[in-house]
């Protein structure tokens, strides 16, 4: 293994136990980050991507479990360069605490419900900060700004003294005592406004202290990625976090990441049923059959070959703007109860090229041609 | 300033609201029971009843009275309670037992609250576990039983049986002990005025006493916002933003107390707000089981003899009280929900 991953998912297995049975949501998904890599998740509603993303963060509520597989997290440390893979299933809570939101960070659905609506954007936000940063030295600054405000303002001796004080804080500056909770709460307020400038929040030093149902479904959506972004994770989830909002805005933000991840060197996932998205935004693409990874591959090469039958479906099923046709193509059928999934491969009773091996055993991901993986016995060579 | 503005609308649109209620009580006053009964006994000539009739106004047609007394209580004169030992003023009476009553009040709301919301957030955090099926057999049983079957069981057991067993027990009756303590009411708060003058072991003497009944009248409240807390705790941990918070990598600690408390705490303030003026309705009853002197057991006088400046007097001073109350829980939301923030 020589190629640099942030994340990778093997064989990954959650049920939900409910009433009617237990659904079998995840079957063994499959799935690589490479670091710097802006990778898709697509698939049909329904098919078990937010479970899988949900899974990466262990935020999966009961009734659904995670039952098997591996998830692990690849840690760079950002001085050493060195690389520990962590493996995310086998952690303590407390561990588990210390990644989400700071080494793995997602961002939400919907703008309008995952906010929590009685506290300020700029608390939220800081509250994250404060949470997995050391405020040390951003304290120390935001004292030592604040006192050369006030050296502006003051003339005679008092200058000296504040002059004095800034010396002393500048001195401390490399190894900066332990801030009181004063300072932290100041620090954190601080970079949570250097967060909304940099997911080109409007008005941040306004918005910074408004509650959520006072912004637009957007600037909402901006605050979240705010969120998610301020302890500069190694990888970002963004679970439809485009899906809620208007075609323009949803350019908007996903220009926003795509910047950011050149900026902070983030590994992105995004989750999307929108096959627009992926072919914009992302260079590697994972698609999803009823909580299978059935292709992955470059997105190019996915596009351009697709060689299982789902995914082939789904690039026919998209309008084309130049085509005029009575009924538009579509994938017969309907997304099987995953309650009683099909036997063998859960696509068969979809599949226009079903053989009688496809009923009764599971397809495997296989590297048939370099860079491109599929489970399917019956592999459409790309057309 | 726009605090200000919410706060006289309020009252300016509680205005209404209480004039409805005396008007109410006023006319179902009359119809229930005879005033002029109040000031006839046995002995009473019967020439001269005409003399009474007409001397207390009775012989007016009844909207003339009903203006009468309108226009009496705009100007600071509730009328005379004739139930009491010697007729006194009702707002008298009032100041007088005022403080006995909203200082039980007060202080079984204390409790239920204390007591109810911690244990609703517990009952909803360890759900379907044994702590959860314990508190909700304890606040089942808290709206289940009425009060004053409820008061007399821990009269009952608390007073006569521990006494009887030799058990250290509760006091049943009164405010404190009368033959050891003296109490000379400044504010009228025992347990406050015996603060001010520095006399502890009547302190604890009170608060001995008013053991029994403040749990008495608290234990439905407190049942209620058990119930509340734990059903609105639950519905929020299921919000999207509880999701949220726990993927910010925060303890459960923090995601229950911080995110998702404040949250839940919304429907429970409203029930506060409304439990509130039950109380005072409570407060009736458990009054005359512990044989406390406030204004309860002058209500229960006052409606048993037809006292119809008493029935008035209390409904007019229960209902500013819940309008009070609603106006305070108002306040909460407020503070509680930018949402729904004045203004």
């Amino acid at each position: 293994m020589t190629e640099d991953f942030a994340l990778k998912v093997e064989g990954l297995v959650t049920n939900f136990y409910t009433y009617e049975g237990v659904v079998l949501a995840l079957a063994g998904v499959d799935l690589f980050l490479r670091r710097g890599d802006t990778m898709g998740i697509v698939g049909e509603t329904g098919c078990g991507k937010s479970v899988t993303a949900r899974s990466i963060l262990r935020l999966v509520e009961p009734p659904g479990r995670i039952e098997q597989g591996s998830i692990t997290f690849f840690d760079r440390d950002r001085e050493t360069n060195e690389i520990a893979p962590i493996e995310i299933l086998d952690l303590e809570e407390a561990e588990m605490m210390d990644i989400r939101g700071n080494k793995i960070a997602i961002v939400f659905q919907d703008p309008a419900t995952f906010p929590n609506p009685v506290f300020r954007i700029g608390t939220q936000i800081a509250e994250v900060i404060m949470l997995h940063q050391d405020l040390g030295r951003a304290a120390l600054e935001v004292k030592i700004e604040e006192l050369e405000v006030n050296l502006d303002k003051t003339e005679g001796d008092r200058r000296n003294k504040i002059e004095e004080k800034i010396e002393h804080y500048k001195s401390q500056l490399d190894t900066p005592p332990e801030p009181d909770d004063n300072d932290k709460k100041a620090a954190a307020w601080k970079l949570a406004i250097d967060m909304l400038k940099l997911v080109k929040m409007p008005a941040p030093e306004q918005v910074i202290s408004q509650y959520p149902h006072e912004l637009s479904g957007g600037m909402r959506q901006r605050a979240l990625i705010a969120m998610a972004l301020s302890c500069n994770p190694a990888i970002l989830i963004c679970d439809e976090a485009t899906t809620a909002l208007d075609v323009t805005v949803q350019a908007q933000v996903l220009n926003l990441l795509n910047e950011l991840k050149s900026e902070i060197g983030t590994s992105i996932m995004i989750i999307t049923h929108d096959l627009g998205v992926v072919a914009e935004t992302c260079n590697w693409v994972n698609v999803m059959y009823a909580g299978n990874t059935v292709e992955t591959a470059a997105t190019e090469e996915i596009f351009e070959t697709p060689m299982h039958p789902y995914t082939m479906g789904l690039l026919v099923a998209v309008p084309k703007l130049h085509e005029t046709k009575e009924r538009l193509d579509q994938i017969r059928g309907s997304v099987p109860n995953l309650i009683t999934p099909p036997t063998g491969c859960r696509f068969h009773p979809r599949c226009d090229f079903v053989t009688e091996i496809c009923k009764n055993d599971r397809p495997r991901l296989r590297e048939l041609k370099p860079g491109h993986w599929v489970a399917c016995h019956n592999p459409q060579g790309g057309s | 300033m726009k605090l200000r503005d919410f706060i006289l609308r309020r009252i300016v649109l509680a205005i209404p609201v209480v004039f409805g209620v005396v008007t109410i009580t006023w006319f179902l006053a009359y119809i229930v029971g005879d005033p002029v009964s109040m000031y006839i006994t046995e002995r009473t000539p019967d020439a001269a009843i005409p003399g009474i009739i007409e001397s207390h106004g009775f012989n007016e047609p009844l909207p003339v009275q009903f203006f009468l007394y309108i226009t009496n209580l705009l100007q600071g004169d509730w009328g005379t309670s004739t139930s009491t030992a010697t007729d006194a003023p009702v707002l008298d009476i009032i100041a007088q037992r005022f403080p006995a009553t909203i200082e039980l009040a007060l202080l079984s709301m204390i409790i239920a609250i204390i007591l109810g919301i911690p244990l609703g957030i517990i009952s909803a955090t360890k759900k379907d576990k044994p702590v959860d099926h314990i508190t909700r057999i304890f606040a089942l049983a808290g709206v289940s039983m009425p009060i004053f079957w409820f008061g007399l069981m821990l009269k009952y057991i608390l007073f006569f049986q521990f006494k009887a067993w030799g058990l250290p027990y509760l006091p049943s009756s009164n405010r404190y002990n009368i033959q050891l303590y003296d109490h000379v009411a400044t504010t009228g708060f025992i347990l406050i005025d015996s603060l001010l003058v520095g006399d502890i072991r009547l302190f604890f003497d009170a608060l001995r006493h008013m053991a029994m009944p403040a749990f008495c009248l608290g234990y439905l409240v407190l049942a209620i916002i058990t119930r509340m807390m734990r059903s609105s705790m639950l519905e929020v941990l299921k919000e999207d933003y509880i999701t949220l918070a726990k993927s910010k990598g925060l303890t459960q600690r923090i995601v229950v107390y911080r995110h998702a408390l404040r949250n839940a705490l919304i429907p429970t303030v409203t029930v506060i707000g409304l439990a509130f003026g039950g109380l005072m309705t409570g407060a009736v009853l458990t009054e005359t089981i512990f044989n406390w002197p406030g204004l309860g057991r002058w209500a229960v006088r006052s409606i048993l003899q037809s006292d119809l400046a008493g029935i008035n007097g209390f409904t007019l001073l229960v209902a500013l009280i819940v309008v009070t109350s609603n106006l305070v829980v108002d306040l909460i939301y407020g503070t509680l929900d930018p949402r729904i923030r004045f203004g």
